[in-house]
């Protein structure tokens, strides 16, 4: 950066100073041209370097200045052309002038002022020039590609070796040197064909550049005027019109601002077109992109609605939202409800719903033609995707055939993209909304494993196995154990309708229930009543739990249970030698929230035997599943048990549940499992 | 799941097909709550082709029993398959709701 500064400055000063020599040089020639009247030029060789070096530098400084174009301001450069540069032309008439009137009334023929006002001249063309050629390659190199980069650099190139000509003293329109200056000639025209930025200017913008491309052509028009009407004169001692550079570089500022006047001229009808081609393509792209923005469908239809109305340059809209079957009047314009109600009676006639449709000359249709509407054409869009209708737009203009085919298609990509976003934003509320459910029941089952307990009391009196396992869906299998006294336990299994976290509210509520009435050490029958009230008041009218609830006494050798709807326990009589089912009555809780509950509950006392298995389980064993749909059956572990029974407790359950796995399959949890294995124990107690 | 239903001068008959869980349960709810139901002095359900039902299906005719019966409509359930049949027994539902064999006794009950 320092460099470039430093390289800067030193063109600025060589600038300066060779035009301040040129200036003393040509001052002195013309000095003594007056006086001897002879040679025209004192050192020509001399005044041509530093014309050359004065040339380089200033080129050179504009070159190192261009900056790398930003965004597509390019007003903002003909601008920055025509204040920095082009009003030199301006100020340059004004000097010469000057210079004239002061001649005029003094009359006299200065030679000496004559050459300062052509020298200053010749600075501010050159400047001029410099400054027009590298905002012009900016522009001209727009949208470029490799093809025009490398015709670009020659093109500098070539025009840097022009100088040589100058250098060497050779006449350009001397030998071979003017076709080939012919041939660069049309190179610059070829260069010229570039103007692909005009293409992004606005209407407004294009209005305003043709008034900058006027001045600058202006400019250029006055720099060659001026200098083409100097060459004729006899007092120069200098003609910058030999100066074979100057002269390209004129020609292809010129061509070059002459090219982009006439293509912005002629462009000119054309480009409200691209405006609204560029405004659609902005509007599709802000209607995919509020999905990422999170914006709501109401602010999509808005969107929409503003959209498809600038594209179809609509003089009157509605837009119905459709609710629950019926259509809502959500967005307005230019049209009262009266007019609409009574043109929407009219398309009902019709029965043209859910389709496209166009009306481009209203009045010759009867029916619009009695309702005396302001309009002549009419659109309708439905907004659907193949499973239901969104909304339908509404687009009135006041010409006959409005709609176009061309505004048509814009016109139905909007409504496919308004769709395609409503459903995407649909698609992100329900993924977040499963996001949500997801969480919910991650904290259903860390509740539902807080309340199951770890451990059994070791006791001497019996052996006891559990298997709990959760469904990812559903949720609401628990059991618990309460030691009564040292010689009774109560034992509790249930399962709670419902899933997630209200299945495992209702869980914990069981659970406080459980221990609460059980402090009271009651029977069973009556736990199911009180329990059966406690939850009615709390339990919301879909749910109900199923529950079964033991207590084992094993100072009398038996044990005492109530089923509230909880599946049939299973167990193995050792004396007798059999497995059957307790066939007991039994409603479950919740279901009846009265007195009559009652009436519904039935009490059971059994007296086991040493080696009697008893198997509690959950309707997630029984009602599992396997491929082909079948339920696993009371029948298959009643079988599972005749088998088993004779081992420990733990391999009777793991007997069971391999056996379950086997029939399901891998994967294949529909419901919670909770399986419990009694095996009543033949040793007396260690007292 | 599938429910179609059929009226018969004061009867509405709800034919289920398909297996009434979680999701579908809510379809039944809407059919049952809907008010024009209460306007039927009976309610035939017509189990034939429910292959499954869940403590969530369960859960919905249980919320339904009292208000039907405190209008004195009649709910009454038939052709229901065995394992179905099975659930309700277990949770004791067979003793509060009727449930019979087919569509004529589910006929005769209704009009006693």
């Amino acid at each position: 950066m320092l460099y470039k500064t430093n390289a800067k400055s030193l063109l600025v000063i060589s600038a300066v100073v060779s035009w301040a020599l040129l200036l003393a040089n040509v001052l002195l020639s013309a000095e003594s041209m007056r006086e001897q009247g002879t040679a025209k030029i004192a050192l020509p060789f001399v005044s041509n370097l530093l014309i050359i070096v004065f040339i380089v530098a200033v080129f050179l400084f504009q070159r190192m200045s261009a900056e790398a174009l930003k965004g597509i301001d390019f007003i903002g450069y003909l601008w920055n052309l025509f204040s920095k540069a082009a009003v030199a032309a301006y100020l340059s008439v004004a000097l010469f002038l000057g210079y004239r009137v002061m001649t005029n009334y003094a009359d006299t023929e200065s030679v000496l002022l004559l050459h300062l006002v052509y020298q200053i001249n010749f600075g501010l063309l050159v400047i001029f020039l410099a400054k027009a050629f590298y905002i012009w390659r900016q522009l001209l190199l727009y949208h470029k590609n490799r093809f025009l980069q490398i015709a670009w650099d020659w093109f500098e190139l070539l025009l840097g070796a022009t100088l040589l000509l100058t250098l060497f003293n050779f006449h350009y329109t001397s030998f071979i040197f003017l076709p080939l200056l012919s041939l660069m000639g049309f190179y610059i025209l070829f260069l010229c064909t570039n103007l692909k930025w005009v293409a992004y200017l606005t209407f407004n913008n294009k209005s305003r550049s043709l008034v900058l491309l006027g001045a600058i052509l202006l400019s250029c028009y006055i720099f060659v005027r001026f200098f083409r009407g100097m060459s004729t004169s006899h007092d120069l001692v200098i003609d910058y019109t030999q100066v074979g550079f100057l002269l390209l570089a004129m020609m292809f500022v010129g061509f070059y601002t002459l090219a982009a006047f006439l293509v912005s001229l002629f462009s000119l009808p054309t480009s409200s077109v691209f405006e609204q081609k560029s405004e659609d393509l902005l509007n599709f792209q802000r209607l995919s992109q509020s999905i990422q923005q999170g914006q709501s469908e109401a602010q999509v239809y808005d969107m929409l609605f503003e959209s498809t109305i600038k594209a179809s340059d609509a003089s009157a809209a509605w837009f119905e939202l459709v609710r629950n079957g019926e259509p809502q009047v959500t967005q307005l314009l230019n049209v009262n409800s009266d007019q609409i109600k009574r043109i929407r009676h009219l398309l009902l006639a019709y029965n043209i719903h859910n389709i496209d449709y166009i009306n481009n000359n209203l009045n010759r249709n009867p029916g619009f033609r009695d309702l005396m509407l302001p309009w002549k054409s009419l659109i309708i869009l439905p907004i659907k995707s193949k499973k239901h209708l969104a909304g339908v737009l509404y687009l009135l203009k006041d010409i006959e055939q409005g709609f176009d085919r061309e505004t048509v298609n814009v016109l139905r990509t909007f409504t496919s993209q308004t769709i395609l976003t409503i459903e995407n934003l649909r698609l992100v509320a329900e993924s977040l909304q499963t996001e949500r459910y997801k969480e919910e029941l991650k904290i259903a089952t860390q509740v539902q494993e807080s309340l199951i307990p770890k451990n059994f009391p070791v006791d001497s009196w019996f052996e006891i196995s559990t298997h709990a396992v959760a469904a990812k869906e559903v949720g609401g299998d628990f059991y618990d154990f309460l030691q009564l006294s040292e010689s009774r336990i109560a034992i509790i299994i249930g399962d709670v309708s419902g899933k997630g976290i209200s299945a495992a509210f209702h869980m914990a509520q069981m659970k406080g229930i459980f221990h609460g009435l059980m402090q009271q050490d009651m029977p069973p029958s009556e736990f199911m009543k009180q329990a059966n009230s406690a939850l009615s008041r709390c339990l919301e009218r879909t749910s109900f739990i199923t529950s079964a609830l033991y207590i084992i006494d094993y100072s009398m050798k038996g044990f005492m249970f109530a089923r509230a709807g909880h599946c049939h326990t299973l167990y193995y009589n050792a004396m007798m030698d059999d497995v059957f089912y307790f066939q007991t009555d039994g409603l479950g809780l919740g279901i009846i929230r009265d007195k009559s509950y009652a009436n519904h509950i039935r009490e059971m006392y059994y007296d086991y035997n040493p080696s009697d298995v008893m198997v509690i389980y959950t309707d997630g064993i029984v009602e599992a599943r396997n491929a082909k749909n079948e339920e696993y059956g009371e029948d298959r572990l009643k079988y599972m048990l005749e088998q088993t029974y004779h081992l420990e407790a733990e391999d009777i359950k793991y007997a069971i549940i391999n056996d379950l796995q086997d029939f399901t399959g891998p994967d294949n949890l529909y419901d919670d499992q909770t399986l419990l294995v009694i095996k009543f124990k033949p040793v007396e107690p260690n007292k | 799941m599938k429910i179609t239903h059929e009226i018969k001068e004061n009867t509405i008959i709800l034919t289920l097909d398909g297996e009434l869980d979680a999701s579908s349960s809510v379809m039944l709810d809407e059919e049952l709550s809907d008010p024009e139901i209460m306007e039927y002095s009976r309610i035939l359900v017509d189990c034939k082709n429910l292959h499954y039902i869940s403590s969530a299906g369960l859960g919905v005719f249980i919320s339904h029993l009292q208000r039907f019966e405190d209008a004195h409509i009649k709910l009454i359930f038939y052709n229901m398959q065995d394992k179905v049949r099975n659930v309700f027994e277990i949770l004791g539902l067979d003793l509060l709701m009727t449930i019979v064999s087919d569509y004529e006794e589910a006929r005769s009950i209704a009009n006693e």
